[in-house]
Parts: structure tokens; sequence; C-alpha cells
């Protein structure tokens, strides 16, 4: 599910980081999403086995929430409307919540993978 | 073969009287003693001489008995080679597929254990393996809902499917209440999971993989190299449980009700007809006379092509439909003699009549002396093999261990059911008939007969 990202690379350059962050932030803000009510990471596309098994892995209260945002851009969405600003997602609520279960999961999927293709060197 | 002086290095008093006898230990079989010692507070019992393959099994006193909730043990049993958080489950079993171990858990009314086999070489990795299941397994709450919930629940209706399971369940059930009357596995009608969550198993697995409450027992081992590892590995466990909601149910002495419970289902017939039995050897209530009237009553036959020399063998064999067998379900306190009966209805009905018949003719003393005799030979042969054979042996050992007393002393076993007599035997039978039964009827009730009707009290 991820696309290239260059974001280790800033992260590791404080100098960079500290040029980018306004401008991510600027960035993250004009997308709107969150005028919505909704978070980054209700954004994920859910067509694939890992998001999938990681929706399953969320707590119920998780999952309800999410559930409740999703549906309230939808109603946004249809009636071409903004929520009021007290409503909209502040950028400290704006955190991940699915993505370290979905990075678990590629590391268990990655892992099988790894195994299967092992080769053993027996020490002699 | 054996050499003559090594049999009797190893071999236990009681065998050394039949010198004339043929030695059929082969030579890979280990000692019957335990060497028993104590390695960072964990107590610890090795059968050597080592050999090639080598048994460690993690004996913790946490079966259905001590749960705090219904349900906890069979998770725990489950939890046992999932996640660590060192190793995933998928590595654990990649890694002892390559070493060619094996490994497995299985829980019982008084403790969850498990179990490893391996080459000796690798006594190391499979100390340090128990050592992370023991504390540092994750238990996160996909594993229960995907995995565990799963099992637990295809676990149910292979009991549920089982009459014979179910019977004996309930007769446990009315003749011990709480405690040991605890079902194996919670039933599917059972509200088992409002309380049941990971993080409760977790909190219950801190108290169950205490050093106090657990003990490790191995065979085909060097003692040494044992005790060394566990110094190592096994020095982070906590020492005793936490208190708190999810800790171990107290230690209440177990005592014998009785009665009578009968469920209907399509699953099969089976009768339990239980008294109060023998609780394991080297325990305060331990009977001998028990296990010789178990073996007295019998039903299934050890020997081939023929029904056998037992009271309920002879009693049955003109019924092909009906599988009779009678067990002493020995516990650290308690002991249950169970008759269990399953087949077809109309047969288990008459063959629970021919039960009570037997009994009667126990304790009316009409038994002949020779068929004591065998039935005590019988007994001696059962306690023995139950203590030599792995599968059982090691439960029992590790159960005597955490429960204070000494491991199974061999000799010791074999001179007390010799001397059990005839008249012990005639006594035992006339005060379970006089006392009060445990009756557990499964199946197609309308022609299974109550209690009452065969003549037992309830």
């Amino acid at each position: 599910m991820s696309a290239p990202s260059l974001t280790n690379f800033v992260v590791k350059r404080p100098w960079l980081k500290r040029w980018m962050t306004p401008i991510a932030n600027w960035y993250t803000d004009a997308a709107g999403y969150r005028r919505l009510g909704l978070k980054a990471d209700d954004l994920i596309p859910e067509e694939s086995d890992t998001v999938q098994t990681a929706l399953k892995r969320l707590p119920p209260k998780e999952a309800y929430d999410r559930i409740f945002r999703i549906r309230r851009a939808f109603q946004c969405s249809i009636s071409h409307t903004l929520l009021p600003p007290e409503e909209h997602v502040k950028p400290h609520e704006d955190v991940e919540y699915l993505s370290p279960i979905i990075r678990e999961i590629e590391k268990e999927n990655a892992e099988r993978a790894d195994l299967d293709n092992l080769v053993v060197n027996r020490k002699k | 073969m054996l050499s003559r002086s090594a049999i009797s290095r190893n071999a236990p008093r009681a065998l050394q009287s039949a010198a004339s006898r043929r030695g059929m230990a082969s030579a890979a079989t280990p000692g019957l003693q335990y060497d028993v010692s104590e390695s960072s507070g964990v107590k610890v019992a090795n059968r050597e001489p080592a050999g090639v393959t080598g048994t460690l099994a993690l004996v913790a006193k946490a079966g259905t008995r001590y749960q705090p909730f219904p349900g906890f043990s069979d998770a725990l049993e489950l939890f046992a080679f999932q996640s660590t958080l060192k190793r995933s489950a998928l590595r654990i079993t990649r890694e002892v597929e390559l070493l060619g171990g094996e490994f497995s858990s299985t829980h019982s009314r008084e403790n969850v254990v498990l179990k490893t086999k391996f080459l000796a070489n690798d006594l190391p990795y499979f100390v340090e393996l128990l050592a992370e299941v023991a504390s540092q397994t994750k238990y996160p709450s996909y594993e229960l809902n995907e995995i565990i919930a799963k099992l637990l629940k295809l676990r149910q209706v292979a009991i549920a499917n089982d009459s014979e399971a179910v019977a004996v369940d309930a007769a446990h059930g009315v003749a011990f209440h709480q405690g040991l009357g605890e079902t194996i596995t919670p039933s599917a009608h059972a509200p088992y999971e409002k309380t049941l969550s990971a993080e409760a198993v977790a909190e219950f697995a801190k108290n169950a993989y205490a050093k106090s409450n657990i003990a490790l027992v191995g065979s085909g081992i060097s003692s040494a190299e044992l005790s060394k590892w566990v110094g190592d590995f096994f020095k982070d466990l906590p020492s005793a449980g936490t208190s708190g909601q999810y800790q171990l149910k107290s230690n209440s002495p177990s005592n014998y009700h009785g009665g009578e419970q009968r469920i209907s289902t399509k699953a099969g017939n089976s009768v339990v007809i239980a008294f109060p039995g023998t609780s394991a050897f080297g325990t305060s209530a331990y009977k001998p006379a028990a296990s010789v009237l178990a073996a007295l009553l019998g039903g299934e036959s050890s020997i081939k092509w023929t029904p056998g020399f037992s009271l309920l063998g002879q009693a049955t064999q003109g019924f092909n439909q009906l599988r009779v067998s009678t067990k002493n379900y020995a516990y650290s306190d308690a002991g249950l003699l169970t008759v269990t009966l399953s087949g077809k209805a109309n047969q288990v009905a008459s063959a629970g009549k021919s039960v009570v018949e037997a009994l009667n003719k126990a304790a009316a003393g009409e038994i002949p002396a020779d068929e004591i005799k065998k039935a005590t030979a019988l007994a001696k042969f059962q306690a023995l093999e139950s203590a030599q054979t792995l599968a059982t042996g090691l439960e029992a050992t590790g159960s005597a261990l955490i429960n204070g007393s000494k491991p199974y002393q061999i000799g010791e076993v074999a001179q007390s059911v010799d001397s059990v007599t005839e008249a012990q035997v005639k006594d035992l039978a006339k005060s379970l008939l006089s006392g009060k039964a445990s009756v557990a009827s499964v199946g197609d009730l309308s022609q299974i007969p109550y209690a009452s009707d065969l003549g037992l009290t309830v």
C-alpha cells in the first residue's frame, strides 16, 4: 500500500526537516481532508488483504470512530459542504491509528516470504 | 537386553523379586527415578541417562481448577508457542521444524503442560523456548480473535459431539461442584466471552507461569546441563504471582458431593457412574484399593481376542455395540473412580445394571481370590506404566513437584498396590455403594435409566 516516499530521507537531515515541516503542514492542510473531518489514515485504500486484516484488528472504538468519520465526510461530499471549523480535525488529532497495524502485518508477510525462501547453512 | 547389573541399578525393589522374568526394557529406556533439583528458584526433575533424544515439559499449576474465569486455561494453553516479544509464532514453528523437534501444549483439570521433544544437542534452544513462552508471550488481542477463539470454538464442537467427554465432564461437575468440577472446556452455551480478553489472559499468565507455580520435567537429558540452562534462561521469571482479579483461584480442598445429571443429545449415548476414588500417589487421600477395584471392574481387555477377567468385561460380553471402561482420575487431593459406558442406548441401559451388580458382588466378597490377584497385578502395571510412559509421567511428576510432595517413587507405588488385601477391596466396594454416587447420563434419555433405577443412591 505504501507509495515511494522521501520521508525518511528528510527526517534524517534535521536542517532539511526544519525547512520542510512548514511546507508539509501547509500542504496537508491544503489537501482539505481535515475539513471533511477525516484523518490521513482514513484515506488509505481498503482494497487489499493487508488493509482488510488491519481493519479487523482495530480496537472496537477505533473502528466505530473511523466509520463515523467516513460517513460524515460522505454526507459532506454529497451536500457539497464543509464541516464547521470547530469540527475540523485538528493537526494534533490527525495521528496514525491504522498504519502501525498495517506495517506490522507487512512485516509478518515479509517474514513469511523470507522464511519460505530460507537457505539453511548448517554449522560443520 | 540389559545385563543383570544394569537392571538392578535402576529398577525398583518391586521388580527385583521378579528376577526370573524376562527384562523387556530396551537399552534406550531411561531410568525410572527422577533427579530433583532447584535451579534459580524453578523446580526441576529429570530422568537420566542422557540419550540421543530428550523430552522437556513445563508443568504449570493452572488447569481449569485454578482458572479465575471459564476458558482461561484453554486460552493459556492455546497461546503457548504463539508470538513472543522476540519471535513470531511462525518463526518459532519454522525454527523447531528445522531442528527436527516437536512442541505441544495440553491442559487438564489441574495443570497446563507445555511439552517439547528434541535431539539431545538442541537442549539449550528448547529450554530458552520454554522460558520465552512462559515469560515473554505477547498475548495480543488479534491473536485471541483470529486464532485462539476459533480453535476454542472447534474444541467446543468436538467435545459436544463426544457424548463420553460430555458425560465425564458432567460427572466431575456433580461430584466436585467447584474446582475439579469445572468443565474442562467451557461449553458453547456458556457466556465465557464476557470475561475472556487478551489482557486478562496475559495477567493470568503472569500468575500461572510464576516460579513458584511451575516445574520443569525432563527425560533423557543430562541433569547437570539441564540445571545449568534452566538457571540461565529462567532467572527472569517472576518468583510469585501478582494479586488481582485474574490471579489463580485459591487452592480450596475438593469435597465430594455426588448427584445425578441427565443431558439429552443426538451425539451418542454415554453413562458415567462415578464414586470417590483415590488421589495421586504420594498425597494424603491415596487409597491403592481404589485402583485395584478399578482394575477389577475393568471392562476393556488388555489382551487380544478375549473379554478379559474383569467383572464388567465378563458381564458385558454379549453386548456388541457397547464400550465399557473403568478409570480412576487421580488429582492432587481427590480422585474420581468412573465407570464409563457408551454405545447403543438400550445396551448402555442394561450394562448400567451390570455395573451395580458387579459392585454388589465385590461388596459381598463373592470375588474369587485369584481375580483379585489379577486385578492387583493389573493395577500395579498400570500405575508403573503411567509413571514410566512420558505422556502421563511428565505431568504426574510435575504436579507432584509443584504440590510439594515427592515425585513418583516407583518402588513405593508397587509396594502399596501389592499390599492391598481382599478385605480392603470388599470394604471399599461396600462404602461406595452405601455412599453417594455421581451419575451422568448423556444421550437418548428416554431409554437410559435413572440412577435410582439402577440401585444407586445419589
